[in-house]
Formats: structure tokens, sequence, C-alpha cells
């Protein structure tokens, strides 16, 4: 049997057999799964494709399994509070977790603690990364979500506490989840509330483009991936679809029916907790406090399964599967180091054996940094400068000129080779 | 004959002597000249065109433009009254015209008659009153071009006129002069100084040489100092143009200018689409989410791909860049203070004392200030006005302290028989000077110019310690004037709130926050402020309270969690007297109660009873709006008491909020109480368990135990009296209410399902309604109809239902049928609804619960009945065949039926066999026809 293409990580607040299980998305089968403990909701997620990380429920630690040895937990990080989110960066190297009202950002590579914020008034209840890790986005009880700058926030800065890009407060209940789209900084993000509302704003400017007002608490939202619709879970039990690009063009208009795509999935009974679109846009999972997770066809707007729980679903999604999951004799590349419980390990005294270089940027040298297309600018202008003396004239100049550059390339790779040589050494060194 | 001719030839060709004495004799061709001429004026055309509309001289519009290239200044000034009469009886002709209207009525801006000019004014404005913006747009160049040419024209005369002009062009077309703003800049600087050729060659030395000074032209007919304040205050005018010009440019949160003025509502300045579930399912109208289908961004992201224009040098560029602002600012801001200088030198040869000023040189200084504060606002883009603070603060700094502060509260002086005399005499004078300013603006704005000096970059340290001498007297003046009890006009308090806001987020002191605040909470504690000043009052706060995040000082301020703690009384003694105010104060109030700030969230406890209260309280008073945000605050309260509790019921039943809203009130609740399942993290409950069910019971009721009771008591009028058909009398609710309840009966249901064991939720229910409500004799039809529906969703096949329980529903659901048989009757379609709801209840209820059905079957004696229900009996039993999902608890219980039928068969023996009871027997043989047969039927005849 050829592994599957993607899987459904699914758990629920029992956890009677196991934490969470693997499905295989097309036939439900149970594929994997991994013991130990329980896993609160919206805090179960995968890093970098090696380990399944979930908050324990109601308890100050986050189990860790590696993804192929499914029955043994691994580790056991234990943090300062009880874990009410957790998400991993895509690319796998941060990971972020809401404890109480802060938020606790830690390096994978050194498990060092890079950052705690408090700009949250009370608990958080969702973490999103954007899909390129250069922000992510936080929702709390206090009815805010923040858009973080991730490089900002992991700016060694001692004097300035990072502040969040946006403040996104339109809402007027807690937030109960995030969904952030593709395209990295220039996404769209949903977000639920218990307000009734479900809002989209656009990352970049931090503006809000459209708000659809329920007639229930909404708990739970997601966008396909070319993010014509929107799912919205209801506390009702219904999963609403949202049409945000109706075809509705002039001339097509007789042919349309009454409804242009905005329909309900009716089938749970109770808070609709988790919702998740597979990659091609076809299938819908979703996750209940009435104990199942129904897949559906998005199409026709049928369940086509239903999975029964031993208790509330707190979470499930689906993704693609991860290389290592079915290979049961490979290992992660990169073992997971301590992480640790405090910001500057040194002063703590429990640092010792991070030996490793931090390599984070100081207060002010990207701030005054050109863009690229600034610099591309300029150095067309200074290129076309050069062409056009060449041209008319005052071949003087130009050879001075282009010696200078000449010297410069030297100097550039000169210090090249200097980087290089350095990193080859302290690479290839015997510890 | 020859001869003859030749004599003929001869005296043709006379000569005349003339001689020396002798007056010369006329010739005969001379012109007499003894005639007198007079003028014809053709004023007006005789011959009618008809073609176009003309005035009452019957010129039409060209002749009039021709007339204006006239030599004579009064034909060009009669052309100008002429097209005003033209334009004002048609105007449609200022569409038609509008080029060559503007073009020629422009260059008549700089006549040498000063009537014509004045008239060419007047037809601008009023040319400018009736065409739009966006419609000029394309004629303005022109006409800046040739204001500029006036503005710089060697006659003082037409300078003056200018500014005129220039006027009604900010009056109108504010926008499209502040788009090129370059030129009227200098053109201003020209007005009031000129450029210093002999410091050109100075300039180079010092470096920081001055191009410009102030010049004096004493063939003015007004004194240099008026001449500045007529052109200063129109220079005013115009960077306010420019500055609100950038800040639709920059989107409406604003440069931090109006930080908490009245358009604070919401920020963005993208519409953003508000949706509403409903309408979207039922397809009503279609939207579209993403602009260009979302391929370029929204122009208000912060990600910038694109550099800004490169900056230029020099004014030439406009305002549109740091460098330009500055160098403009860096002309300007010493030909400003050399004006203040004289302003108040002038004034010391008058008076003894420096800080009293004559009023027309506090109204040059005002503009001065005025001037000097819209500069600091023209940063072009937000992020640069920092820059630009500083700039200002290293460049300016000195001389602003001396020459400002050195007499700072500056007083009025008082001379009223100057001014009278000045007033008659001279009222040009007085027009020129605008409004008079009055000692406190001038000082408020001095304030609010000063502490703009005072940056956020140097917030720590010893650098915070020079400031300290001149910001003094300035707090000083700001907590006096606050705190005074004076009432102060809208302007001058906002301008004060500035100032405020500015020195409580720069000093870091909490002591110096507690006493600004405390002078603006005296403000704040006024009696019969008007709506405004206490909007922006309440902003104000509400505004320093959301900054609290990175300024612990005012985290800390006592006052401040003093004047949260206040506003849950504020907006309950508000009740529904003015939602507007209350809208902000409940905007205050969530945002502090989402922080969960302790303070309020204790004082919104203590008077939450009063702010829910069922009859008065403000969640029944206010908009619909408002109550939605009541009802939100709810999930903020830590503990809901057992006596809000019941409130809240109230509301939810009583109608006076919307069946959704009173959907999402129980939501809410459900939400916090243990039961809901959903909680992140370590929030307590609110509720506990007992509270809550019972809070759901009694709204599922409808009606408090009183209500109840009382109808116990009521006549006969108001409700249906028992009957051997309907054992319980029914208390018919009005339809309105009767589809509340039925929705809130709906929400109930939803909740109690959700709360985990179904048997044991059931049980509680019937212990609920046993112990309530088995005991009534009246009962409303929508608690009747509302328990039958509870009940038929709520019951587990597993659970046995009490005796007491089955008996008091099986009476319910008898009453109810009769009850649906007499709104059959009501043809009117508004009760459809209610019939609908009632009949499906009832089935729903007898098809889930198998012994209600036997009871109710056995409770139809037909033994008891009149004549008249016989056949009201046989209906309800035909309705009930035929209804296909009680079909098989029908067959169960055939004898009871049979027992029945043959009954009924029994009374109406005597008579002709009626329609009714045709119709039952038909619908009992089909019902009973696959199992029984005929047998049924031959039984019973």
């Amino acid at each position: 049997m050829s592994a599957p293409m993607e899987i459904v990580v699914c758990a629920d607040s029992v956890g009677q057999l196991w934490n969470c299980a693997v499905l295989d998305l097309h036939s439900s089968t149970n594929l994997l799964s991994y013991r130990g403990g329980n896993t609160s909701s919206r805090s179960l997620t995968i890093l970098n494709g090696e380990y399944i990380l979930g908050a324990q429920l109601g308890k100050n630690f986050i189990n860790v399994w590696e993804i192929q040895r499914k029955d043994q937990l691994q580790q056991k990080i234990v943090c300062p509070g009880i874990v009410t989110c957790l998400t991993a960066s895509p690319n796998g190297l941060y990971l972020a977790a809401g404890i109480a009202e802060t938020i606790y950002l830690w390096e994978v590579s050194t498990g060092n603690l890079l950052a705690i914020l408090s700009r949250h008034y009370q608990d958080l209840t969702c973490l999103r990364f954007t899909d390129d890790s250069s922000h992510f986005i936080s929702g709390g009880k206090d009815n805010l979500a923040l858009v973080w700058s991730l490089a900002s926030v992991v700016q060694l800065d001692p004097s300035h506490s990072p502040e969040p890009r946006h403040v996104l407060s339109r809402h007027a209940l807690p937030i109960t989840d995030i969904h952030c789209g593709l395209m990295g900084p220039q996404a769209r993000v949903a977000t639920a509330s218990l307000d009734q509302t479900v809002k989209l704003w656009e990352l970049s400017s931090g503006e809000m483009l459209l708000s659809v007002l329920f007639d229930v608490g909404i708990m739970s939202v997601t966008l396909d991936p070319c993010e014509y619709y929107l799912f919205c879970g209801g506390s009702d039990g219904g999963i609403f679809q949202v049409s945000l690009c109706s075809q509705s063009l002039s001339r097509d208009k007789t042919f349309q029916s009454d409804n242009d795509g905005n329909q309900v999935f009716k089938g749970h009974r109770n808070l609709v907790t988790c919702l998740s679109v597979s990659m091609d846009g076809t299938l819908l999972l979703s996750g209940s406090h009435d104990e199942t997770i129904r897949l559906w066809d998005i199409q026709s707007k049928q369940s086509i399964r239903s999975i029964n729980h031993k208790g509330p679903v707190t979470n499930a999604f689906i993704i693609p599967a991860p290389a290592n999951m079915f290979l049961p004799d490979s290992r992660p590349g990169v073992p997971l180091p301590r992480f640790s419980r405090h910001l500057n390990p040194s002063e703590q005294g429990e640092g010792v054996e991070t030996a490793g270089v931090c390599l984070r940027l100081a207060p002010h040298t990207q701030t005054q940094k050109e863009t690229y297309l600034e610099k591309a600018d300029k150095l067309y202008s200074l290129m076309s400068a050069v062409t056009d003396k060449n041209v008319f004239g005052d071949g003087e100049n130009t050879k001075v000129r282009v010696s200078e550059l000449e010297e410069e390339v030297r100097t550039l790779k000169k210090i090249n080779k200097d980087l290089y040589d350095f990193s080859a050494q302290l690479l290839t060194k015997p510890s | 004959m020859t001869k003859s001719k030749k004599k003929k030839r001869q005296n043709d060709f006379q000569k005349i002597k003339l001689r020396v004495g002798k007056t010369k004799p006329k010739a005969s061709n001379a012109t007499n000249v003894n005639f007198r001429t007079k003028g014809i004026h053709l004023t007006d055309q005789l011959k009618k065109d008809d073609s176009a509309p003309t005035t009452h001289r019957k010129l039409n519009i060209k002749d009039l433009l021709s007339q204006l290239h006239h030599y004579s200044g009064t034909v060009k000034q009669g052309a100008l009254v002429g097209l005003k009469e033209l334009l004002t009886l048609h105007p449609s002709e200022v569409d038609q015209h509008l080029s060559s209207l503007l073009s020629e009525v422009a260059a008549v801006f700089t006549d040498k008659d000063s009537n014509v000019r004045m008239s060419a004014t007047r037809v601008l404005r009023f040319i400018a009153q009736s065409v739009p913006a966006e419609r000029t747009c394309p004629f303005f160049p022109l006409l800046s071009a040739h204001l500029s040419c006036a503005m710089t024209h060697i006659e003082t005369g037409i300078q003056e006129d200018a500014l005129k002009i220039l006027d009604v062009l900010l009056d109108h077309y504010p926008a499209l002069l502040a788009a090129r703003p370059a030129l009227l800049l200098t053109n201003f600087l020209e007005l009031i100084s000129h450029r210093s050729t002999r410091a050109g060659a100075r300039k180079s030395q010092e470096g920081k040489g001055r191009s410009w000074d102030l010049s004096v032209n004493p063939s003015r007919n007004v004194t240099g100092q008026q001449w500045r304040l007529t052109v200063l205050l129109r220079l005013g005018r115009f960077l306010q143009a420019v500055v609100e010009e950038r800040r639709t440019e920059d989107g409406a949160a604003g440069v931090s200018g109006d930080m908490f003025g009245l358009l604070n509502g919401d920020g963005g300045a993208n519409a953003h689409l508000e949706l509403n579930w409903e309408d979207l399912s039922y397809g009503k109208g279609s939207f579209q989410v993403f602009e260009h289908s979302g391929a370029t961004p929204t122009p208000h992201s912060t990600f910038k791909l694109r550099p800004d224009t490169e900056a230029g040098a020099g004014l030439s560029e406009g305002l549109c860049s740091v460098e330009a602002v500055r160098s403009f600012a860096s002309t300007l801001v010493p030909l400003l203070m050399d004006v203040w200088v004289e302003a108040s030198y002038s004034d010391r040869s008058k008076t003894d004392s420096a800080h009293l000023l004559t009023p027309d040189a506090m109204a040059l200084m005002y503009q001065v200030l005025s001037i000097l504060q819209l500069l600091r606002k023209l940063a072009p883009h937000r992020e640069h006005q920092d820059t630009l603070d500083v700039w200002f603060r290293s460049e300016y700094l000195g001389v602003f302290k001396q020459h400002f502060m050195r007499n700072f509260p500056y007083g009025g002086l008082d001379t009223p028989k100057q001014r009278k005399k000045k007033d008659s005499k001279s009222k040009q004078a007085s027009t020129v000077a605008g409004q008079t300013v009055d000692p406190l603006a001038l000082n408020v704005l001095l304030c609010q110019v000063m502490v703009s000096m005072v940056t956020l970059s140097q917030r720590e340290g010893p650098a915070k310690e020079p400031d300290a001498d001149w910001l003094m007297p300035l707090r000083g003046f700001v907590q006096e004037t606050l705190s005074s009890g004076a009432k102060l006009s809208q302007r001058h308090l906002h301008t004060l709130l500035e100032t405020v806001w500015r020195m409580v987020i720069t000093q870091h002191s909490r002591a110096v926050t507690e006493d600004l605040l405390q002078a603006v909470y005296v403000q704040y504690q006024q009696m019969n402020l008007n709506l405004q000043t206490r909007t922006l009052l309440l902003s104000f706060f509400s505004r320093l309270y959301l900054q609290e995040h990175n300024h612990t000082h005012i985290a800390r301020s006592r006052l401040l969690s003093r004047w949260l703690a206040a506003l849950p009384l504020q907006l309950s003694q508000l009740g529904h007297r003015n939602p507007a105010l209350s809208h902000r104060l409940l905007l205050a109030i969530q945002a502090a109660a989402s922080r969960g700030n302790k303070d309020l969230l204790k004082s919104l406890h203590t008077h939450s009873c009063r702010l829910y209260d069922p009859q008065e309280g403000s969640v029944v008073l206010l908009p619909v709006e408002s109550q939605q945000r009541l009802v939100q605050l709810l999930y903020f309260l830590p503990v809901i008491p057992v006596g809000l509790l019941a409130n809240l019921s109230r509301c939810c039943t009583a109608g006076r909020v919307s069946a959704g809203l009173a959907a999402s009130l129980i939501r809410i609740i459900h939400l916090r109480s243990s039961l809901s399942g959903w909680s992140v993290g370590s929030q307590d409950t609110a509720v506990c368990d007992v509270d809550y069910i019972s809070f759901l019971f009694s709204t599922l009721t409808g009606f408090s135990s009183d209500e109840l009771s009382t109808l116990q008591e009521a006549g006969d009028d108001s409700v249906l009296p028992p009957s051997p058909l309907s054992p319980l009398s029914l208390y018919p609710t009005p339809l309105e209410q009767f589809t509340h309840h039925w929705d809130v009966v709906e929400e109930v249901c939803h909740c109690l399902e959700t709360l985990g064991s179904r048997s044991q939720c059931f049980d509680v229910l019937q212990n609920g309604i046993c112990k309530n409500l088995t005991g009534l004799a009246v009962v409303p039809d929508s608690m009747a109809a509302g328990l039958l529906r509870a009940v038929a969703r709520l019951l587990d096949q597993s659970f046995l239902p009490s005796e007491a329980l089955l008996r008091f529903l099986s009476q319910c659901c008898v009453s109810l049928l009769s009850l649906v048989l007499t709104l059959q009757q009501d043809v009117a379609s508004e009760t459809n609804h209610k019939r609908e709801a009632v009949w499906g209840a009832c089935v729903a209820a007898l098809s889930s619960v198998p012994r209600l059905l036997r009871m109710v079957l056995q409770l139809l004696r037909v033994g008891d009945l009149c004549e008249e229900e016989l056949p009201q009996l046989a209906q309800i039993l035909s309705l009930l065949l035929q209804h296909t999902t009680l079909r098989n608890h029908m067959l169960a219980n055939a004898a009871l039926l049979q027992h029945i039928i043959q009954e009924l068969t029994r009374y109406c023996q005597g008579e002709t066999r009626e329609q009714w009871l045709t119709d039952l027997l038909y619908c009992y043989s089909v019902t009973m026809a696959p199992h029984r047969g005929n047998l049924g039927l031959r039984d019973i005849y």
C-alpha cells in the first residue's frame, strides 16, 4: 500500500485509547495513534514534519512524540502554566504557545525562549502562523486578535517590548478561532468570535474586509485553499458556507439559482470546534463537541463519513502526510533540545549546555535598511549612468568608476570567502 | 459758336482774388459744422435671439464675454454684473460655457479697476457655489495661474483683492488648491517679505543665513501688522486645507492631530462589507470581497513595495517630502518669529506690562501659533511625524522658549474706549482682522504648540530635566483652566485635551498624570454639558485607557480606575435619555470589561441588576445595537448572581428585546456555565449549574409565578373557559408574544439538549413542571405549547415520565388541540404560524411519548360532551388519524379509539348522519384498513 497523500490528525478531550490519531483522509482507516494523556483544543501541532506536539489538557506541560514512533511518548516540555494553544511555524524553526494571557516563543533549534509577549489581557484561545512563517496571529478572550511580525518579536532589544504590527479589535466577544490564508504577509485572515460574526482581514494593512453576522456564535472558521469559500462552524452544530466570490456577472444572472453557494452543512448536534479543508478543496473535515468527526463533500454538502470519538473533539485537521510518518526506521533530523522556561538562560544559570551561536538581529540593524526594490533602482540607475557615460564619452570618469566597482567586487568576494572559511571551520571542528 | 464756347470755358475757372484784410470766402465744398451730435448707447439689443437665454438687456453669454475685453471699466463691470444675473436666472448656462466663463473671468482678476475685480470675485463665488470641485478640476491650472499672477502683481490693490479670490477658492475647492501647494506658498512669502539680496553673500559664510526678510510697504492703506494678519489668515487656512488633504489620503485614522475627535468611531479608511447570514442564505444581493480579485493589495498596506518619490529639494517640489516641509518651515518660521516679535514689541510701547496685548496683536499672534501648529502636521506620512518633531525641537526650541514663554499667560488689554472708536471709524480694519481672538484661545494654542515640542524620543535619563522649567507654567495653566470649573468651548477643550494627552504620554510621572487627569475629571463632572463636549471628554478618557498597555503610569492611575468604576452607574442613570451617549459609555465599558479591569467589573456587578432590569433597565430602554452590547457584556461578568439571572429570564420572555437577542443572551449564559464544555484555560464559571437550569426553566415557561397566579384569578373574559374538550382553561397570548416565546423555547431546548445526560436533564425538567405548574388551572397557550415542544425534544426513550407529568401534559395537549380547531376557523393568515406551531408541538409530543397519546384518548370522554362539541371531537380525531407519524401509535391504541368512535356514533344515532361523522369514519377506516380490514367497520354498524 502506498502511503497516503493527505492525512487527518485528530484528538479528543478524553483520550481513552490514544491521545491523538492519524487517519487516512479517503478511507478513514486508523493509520497511527499516539498514546499518553490527552490534548486541549487548538494545541495539537506538527513540528517540521518530525514531531507531534500536543498540550496536555489542564496541565502545564506539552507532550512530544516523534512522528514515526507512534506509541512512545518522547518528551514532556514543562511550561510555566497551563497551555491553552500551541502552534509551530511551518518552517519548523519556532514554536509558539499561549499560556494564560501571554505568548511564549521558542526557537526550536536551541530551545531558547526568545520572547514572552503579554499584550493580551485575558486568556489566549488561538495562535496561527502565516504560511511563510513571517507573521503570527494570536486571538484571545479579550476580543482582540494581534498580528505579530516574527522578525520584530525575535529582535534582540531589551529596552522595547515588541509591539504587534496590527491590533484587530472589532470583535465584541472572545475570539474562538483564527484561520490564516496563503500568500505570506499578503494573506487574508479570518477570525471567528462568540459575538456571532466572522470577520475577514487583510494581513498587510490590518484592515477589515468583510464581516458576516450569523444567528449563532461561531466556534471555528476556515477558508478553502483558493479562498473561494469561508466555512464557519456554529455553536448549534451547523457549518455555514459563505461564498466569497459570487460569480454573478450581469450576463449570466438569469441562469443563476437563488442561493449562490451560501449553504449550511447540517449534521452535528453541538459546537463545531474544528474545521479543515483538504488540499484540493473538495473535502471538509469538521470536529464537534458531539463527539464525532465528520467528513463532508463540499460540492454536494453531504456528510460522507462520520467517525465517532469517546469525547468532545479538540483537534482535527487535514495535512499533507509528513515523509517520516510511515517509515518506522527514520529518525528526526535534529534532536529536540530542552526548552528553557526563562527568557535569558545564562542569567538563570541553567543554560550551560547551550553552546550554540545565537543569531538574532540587534535593534537597529534592520530599521533603516533599504528595500530590495530601492536597491535595485539604485543599482539600475548606477548601471544606466555607466552606460550613458560610455556612450556619450567621458571615458576617464567611467574608467575610474569601473575600477572602483571592480575593487568593490573583489572585497566582497574576499569577505564571502572569509565567511565561508570561518563557518566551514566551525562546522568541521570536532566538538 | 466757338467764341461763345471759349468764353464759357473761361468762366469755369474764375480766379478768386484773395486780399489781405478781407475774410477768406468759404470754399464751396466746405463742411458745415453747425450741427450737434448725440451718442446712441445700445445697452440692450432690440432683436430677440431666441437661441440662447439672455439678460434683461437681451445680451446673451457670448456678448457678455466679449464685452469683458472692452477697454472701459464700466462696460466690463456691467458685463460681469450681467453675467451674474444670467447665471442666476439660467444655471444651465454655467455647465455649457464653464471653460470660457472661467478663463474670461479669471483674466480680469488683474484688472486695474477695483470695481471690476470685486465683481469678478462675486461671479467667481457664484460659479464656485454651483460647480462641484471635480468639474472645475480641468480648468484649475488656469485659475491658479491667474491667481498667482494677481497675488504677485505690483499693485497693492490687486494683491489685496487676490486674497479675496483665494478666500473663494479656499471655501469651495480646498482640495484642488492643496493639490499643488508649491507656487502658492512662495507667493504667500512674497506678500509679507522679500528675498534679501544682500544676505545672499553672507549666507554662505553663516551657513544658516536667512534669505527672506519681512517687508513693509508704506503705500498700503492698512498698517503693516494688519496686512500681515490678513495674509497669515489665508496662509493658515491654506495649510489647513493641505493638512486635511493629507489626512484623506492617509486614511481617516489621521495624523496625530485629531486623536480623540469626533471621528474616531472607526478607523479604517476602507469600507468593509457587513453581511447578515439570513440575507446571504436567501441569496439577496451578491458581493465581491476582493477588489481586482485580490491581485493588488490595498493602498493602505504597511508593506512598502516601492520607495516614495525621490525627495526633491526646495519648495518647487511641493510639500510631499519631509525635506520639502523642512525647508519650507525653515523659511517660514523665522518670518513668523519676526512677526511675533514685532507684534509684541509694538504693544510694549503702548502698555506697561508685557503680557497684556491689544486685540490686533493678539489676533496676529494667534495666527502665528496656528500656522506653527499646522506646519507640524504637514508631515507627508505618519511615520515622518516623529522625525519632523525632532527637527523642530532641535531647531527652534530655544527661540520658542525665548519669545513665547517669556510673558506666558497673555491677557487681553482692556481698552473699551479704543475699540469702540475703531469700530465706528474703520470698520474695514476690523473686518480684515477677522474674528477677534480671546486670550484664552491664544494661551491654549500656545500650550499646544509648546507641548508638541516635547518629543517622545528623549523619555529617559536626565534629558527630561531641561524641559521642566518651561513645562511647569504650561502645566499650571492647563490645570488651572480645566479645574476652574468654567465652561470651555468645544474647540478650546479639544485643544486643551490634546495638550493634556501629549503631556501625559510624554511625561512618565505618575503624580503629574494624576494632577492633569484630576483637572480633566473636574470638567467631566460638570453638569449640563452638551453632547459633543461630553463625548469629547468621554473619548479622551477611553482613548487614554486603551493606551495603558505601554504606559504603566497611566495604567496605575487611580483616577482612571475611578472614572471606569463610575461608568456603569452613569449608564444606568442615563436610561433612555441619550442613546448616543449611552452607546459611547457602553463602548468604553466593553473595552475595559474585555480587558478584565477589576474595578469596572466590580462596579458592573453591583449595578448589574439595575442595568438588566426587565422594566426600566438600560437593556430594554436603549436601541437595539446598545442592547446587543449590553448582552455581550454579560459574558465578562465574573459571577452572575441569582437576582440578575431572574431579571435576565424576565428580559428574555417579556418581549422587549428581540427574540434573536434573547437567544444570544441565553447562549452567552450557556457559555458561562460549566455545562457548555467550551472553556479554554482556567476561566471560572460564572453561573452554578442549579441557577443555570432554573434560569432555563423559567425562560421556558415564559411567565413568572406572579403572573401565573394573577392569571388564575383573572376573570373569564380574558381566558378561554374550561370545557370537557379542554380540561385546562387556556390564556390566549397575543400573537407577537407567542412567536417570541416560541423562538426562545427553541433556543432553550437546544441548550438543554447539549447539557449532557438526556435522562437526567429530563428528570430535572419533570420535577420542575410537577412542582410548579401541575396545579395550574389556567395555562397560557404559549407555555403549554413550549412545554410540549421541550418534552418532545428532550425525552429519552429509556426514561419513563411520571404519571403526574403525563396527566398535566395530556390536559395541555387536549386543550391545545381544541385551540387548533378554533384557530382553524379563523381564516386570517397571521394565525397560521401559531396554529402550525401548536399543532407541531402536539404531534411531536404525542408521537414521541406513546403513553401521552393514550392518556389523551382516555381524556376524550364522549359521554361528558354536549352536542355542539361532538363535531369538534370528531375533527380532532380525524386530524390525528390523518397524521402519518402518529399512525403506529394510533394502531396501538386501536381499542380505545374504537370505543370512542362507537360512543360517538351512538350519540348521534337519532339524527341523519352528518358530514363530520362520515369524514371521521372514513379516516378511521383508511388508517386501520390494512390491519383490521372491514372488521372494525362492521363492528360499528
